[in-house]
């Protein structure tokens, strides 16, 4: 079997930007990733038979695409596109390096070998679990974006955004663009709340006003598409009568509850890092903040708390796409000073450009995340509100467990709580219901998020048709 | 937690699975002051990770050991048939349901010579009482039409099942609780010592500081930990550790009543409650191990690819249809092996008054093990049923103990 000098899991911008610098450096490189073409969330291209006219002309796309149109020509690059890595393995002692699993839409599951791997996952939106949030029709942001830019398909024809984070005006605008109609943008917290969040952190963040400019470009846009955006709004519920899906959502408006008429739903609390590959291989993660999750720990040069694995991007905590291409940056000069094709000096002059960068925009990272906070903003869920849809686990069963668990002692955590309700073993393995389970577990404890130890992430990291293990068992 | 004082109890259990939560159910019942301390939280361990076959018939693994080994495990059919009486009272004596399922198992066969192996540990269990009996290929057909057509025959016993390991433990416990006990997680067992005066002497480290224990008696029921907290006192318990691998499918509709297994290859498989299809059968998973090479039995196991392969490719070719199915889970547990591959349970004579419980296969056998070994910290002697269990059978590894 081939090993490869490195082995990079996630094709969006953190993960270009690294096998921009490994392949540099003459190291043999594969990215794989779960889409056909390379990109990550933040471009991810339509299929290469539909031909789209504008496809992410923005300014803020600009270095992104600059970056992928690079490193996808590039010969060397070995793209793994369409497959999901399940599993992370250390070599056996004496050997250094992984063993991936991955599946992918060729069915089977085949194996990857290298001597290092860079985790550069992404992050997924956190789905928030309040009354009438699995009727059809109540999505999250991240997967209406994904329809409109990469499939040219509008889910839904009067469509409200809900939550704390302002990915919504940029959504927004992208499915009038699209020709859709945005009811309204609800956002849960106060336009005065957001105002204060912002102006503390402004002098920093106007070292790169690039976003914040784009931030207010959208805002106009709306205004001119006669797009209402709604501040202290907080959603309630979203109702609908029998199996027609989402008809409204009810906000707590400033003389009492309000209902906004709709087809789509969308909610944009925040994003969740995709750590569980990091998880698996035992590597080091804490709480994320603000909006929660795992994200994974690293030294100043993007190396884990295992040896021989790295990780940038979303994976360490959400920043961005610019804050990801930096840090992918920094992960590849490392990865290329540990296998020996830098010394020291090189990789310490070359990763000053991407440091400072990535420096420079923790002002406005900052800003972001203090203005999206959506802690405060949560919406409660009702003791009949499934929090773990996959097995139909309602909030009151899982805090009943909690309570349980808390009268024998306090140092459980969430694996304990799905032994006892199942909720978070089906489908999803968590991903879904995992930040709500450890908030719960948090408040009942009395402790902080990052006290409490989540599930275990388990092989595999996406449910695998067992037909694909089957075929070359023999 | 207390800090500095020493409290008293009449047993200190250490480790806070079935072995241990059980066997305080029964002691506090007794009148004993229990403390159970757990160094993680409860059913951690081997007792949650296990997939909750509740299995009578000889084991395989008896079997492929030649015929001594195979004359050795028919001893334990004897506690097996306990074992069945104590799982059809278990749900009324917790007062709860544990989705106990007894609807029979199969041990299947897919050769002749498999077929013979079969006939020959049936006729030892029917002469040790139990009422296993030879289904021919045509009649496991009628029994269980989603097995596949190729398979030879199986043993059938009507009393095999599942119950659900997630929620057992926490019945005992909740029960000793109630009854008494103190269950304590979250602390370890950092030091164990034996006094002068023949009692012991123990200190257990948690978050929140030190809580001492003295105590005339110690029950160690933490599985494959066992040798090293035996070890504190220098004492010498041949188990080793055994990880293993689990997997889990995703829902389906009802298609499999009983628990498999083969008779030539290592299998369990069976449906649950909520419709998932478990399997295993004692495929190894990859310990973790330091740098130096060693084991590192504080880290999990890993998942070894090709024996997660060997293990689903054995249940597909017994039940064709699970390569329908998606896999959700594999999750790896550490159980141990003894010496003699029989459980080792009752009192240590080097050390009077520390006691072990642990050695596989201890979620079918943990129950009735729990009350045999309540009896004999009871009454000061162990009944007859556990006298092939007993440590004495390896007191000679502790000839060169020194205590107090």
């Amino acid at each position: 079997m081939t090993v490869f000098d490195i082995a990079i899991v996630g094709g969006g911008p953190a993960g270009l930007a690294a096998a921009e610098r490994t392949l540099a450096a003459g190291l043999s490189t594969c990215v794989i990733d779960e889409q056909q073409r390379p990109g990550g969330q933040i471009l991810r291209q339509p299929p290469s038979a539909f031909s789209v006219p504008g496809w992410l002309t923005g300014a803020p796309y600009r270095k992104g695409r600059a970056l992928l149109a690079n490193v996808s020509d590039d010969a060397k690059l070995h793209w793994l596109g369409g497959q999901s890595v399940l599993g992370i393995t250390p070599d056996p002692a004496g050997e250094t390096g992984f063993t991936l699993a991955l599946s992918g839409t060729m069915g089977g599951v085949s194996e990857v070998r290298a001597k290092r791997v860079l985790v550069a996952g992404g992050c997924y939106d956190m789905p928030v679990a309040l009354p009438g949030w699995t009727l059809p029709g109540v999505m999250s942001a991240g997967a209406v974006q994904t329809l409109v830019k990469a499939q040219q398909v509008l889910p839904g024809q009067r469509i409200v955004l809900f939550g704390t984070h302002p990915l919504m005006i940029v959504l927004a605008k992208q499915i009038i663009e699209a020709g859709g109609q945005v009811e309204a943008v609800c956002f849960a917290q106060s336009l005065k709340r957001m105002a204060k969040a912002a102006l503390a952190h402004l002098p920093r963040a106007i070292a790169t006003p690039a976003p914040l400019i784009a931030a207010a470009g959208g805002m106009a846009a709306l205004r001119r598409a006669g797009v209402r955006i709604r501040y202290a709004a907080p959603v309630l519920r979203c109702e609908g009568e029998g199996q027609g899906g989402v008809e409204q959502v009810v906000i707590a408006g400033p003389n009492g509850e309000e209902a906004l008429a709709c087809d789509l739903a969308a909610m944009c609390y925040g994003f969740l890092p995709q750590a569980d590959l990091v998880r698996q291989a035992g590597a080091g993660v804490r709480w994320s903040r603000p909006a929660g999750g795992w994200e994974a720990v690293h030294d100043g040069a993007m190396r884990s708390t295992v040896p021989g694995l790295y990780v940038a991007g979303e994976t360490t905590g959400v920043a961005g796409s610019d804050a990801a291409m930096a840090e992918g940056a920094i992960a590849g000069l490392a990865i290329a000073q540990d296998a020996g094709a830098l010394n020291e000096r090189e990789a310490a002059t070359a990763m000053r450009g991407p440091r400072s960068a990535r420096k420079a925009m923790q002002g406005f990272i900052g800003l972001l995340r203090a203005v999206a906070d959506p802690c405060p903003w949560l919406p409660a869920a009702s003791a009949e509100t499934l929090l773990c849809r996959c097995e139909d686990i309602a909030a009151g069963a899982v805090d009943r467990a909690i309570a349980d668990a808390l009268s024998v002692g306090p140092s459980f955590g969430a694996s304990a709580i799905k032994l006892r309700c199942r909720a978070g073993m089906g489908l999803c393995q968590g991903r879904s219901c995992e930040h709500a389970l450890v908030r719960r577990i948090a408040a009942a404890r009395g402790c902080g998020e990052g006290e409490v130890e989540g599930f275990r992430p388990r092989f595999p990291a996406r449910p695998l048709a067992i037909a694909d293990l089957l075929e070359d068992a023999g | 937690m207390m800090t500095g004082e020493t409290s008293n109890f009449d047993i200190l259990i250490v480790g806070g699975g079935l072995v241990g939560c059980a066997s305080a159910w029964h002691l506090a019942r007794l009148g004993l002051k229990v403390l159970v301390a757990e160094r993680g939280h409860l059913n951690a361990g081997a007792s949650g990770q296990n997939a909750g076959s509740l299995h009578f018939q000889i084991e395989r693994r008896f079997l492929e050991q030649g015929e001594k080994a195979a004359a050795d495990g028919a001893r334990i059919v004897t506690l097996n048939r306990l074992a069945i009486e104590e799982w059809r009272g278990i749900e009324d004596m917790l007062s709860r349901p544990l989705d106990v399922a007894m609807h029979g198992g199969l041990m299947v066969a897919e050769t002749e010579e498999q077929m013979a192996l079969l006939a020959f540990k049936v006729a030892r269990e029917n002469e040790l009482g139990l009422s296993t009996q030879v289904l021919d290929r045509a009649q496991l057909r009628e029994r269980a039409p989603s097995l596949s057509p190729h398979l030879a025959g199986a043993a059938w016993l009507a009393e095999e099942g599942h119950a659900n390991p997630r929620i057992l433990v926490d019945a005992f416990a909740e029960g000793a609780g109630e009854q008494g006990a103190q269950i304590r997680t979250g602390i370890a067992l950092t030091a164990l010592s034996m006094a002068r005066d023949g009692t012991y002497r123990a200190v257990l480290s948690g978050p929140d500081g030190e809580m001492r224990v003295r105590t005339p008696r110690v029950l160690l029921a933490s599985g494959h930990w066992v040798p090293r907290l035996a070890g504190m006192l220098g004492l010498n318990v041949p188990l080793y550790a055994a990880p293993l691998m689990m997997s889990v499918t995703d829902r389906t509709e009802p298609v499999l009543p009983y628990l498999i297994q083969h008779v030539g290859a290592r299998l369990s498989m069976k449906q649950t409650e909520d419709g998932n299809l478990l399997i295993g059968g004692g495929w190894p998973s990859r310990l973790a191990r330091r740098a130096d090479g060693t084991p590192d039995l504080d880290r999990p196991a890993t998942v070894e690819m090709k024996n997660l392969r060997a293990n689903l490719a054995v249940a597909a070719r017994v039940m064709p249809g699970l390569a329908q199915r998606s896999l959700l889970r594999t999750w790896t547990g550490t159980t141990c092996i003894s010496a003699d591959q029989l459980p080792i349970v009752g009192e240590i004579p080097a050390a009077p008054g520390l006691f072990v419980a642990a050695g596989g296969s201890l979620f079918t056998l943990g129950p009735v093990l729990a009350r045999l070994l309540a009896r004999t910290i009871v009454e000061g002697s162990p009944p007859e049923e556990l006298s092939m269990f007993l440590p004495r059978r390896f007191a000679h590894l502790d000839a060169f103990a020194v205590l107090p």
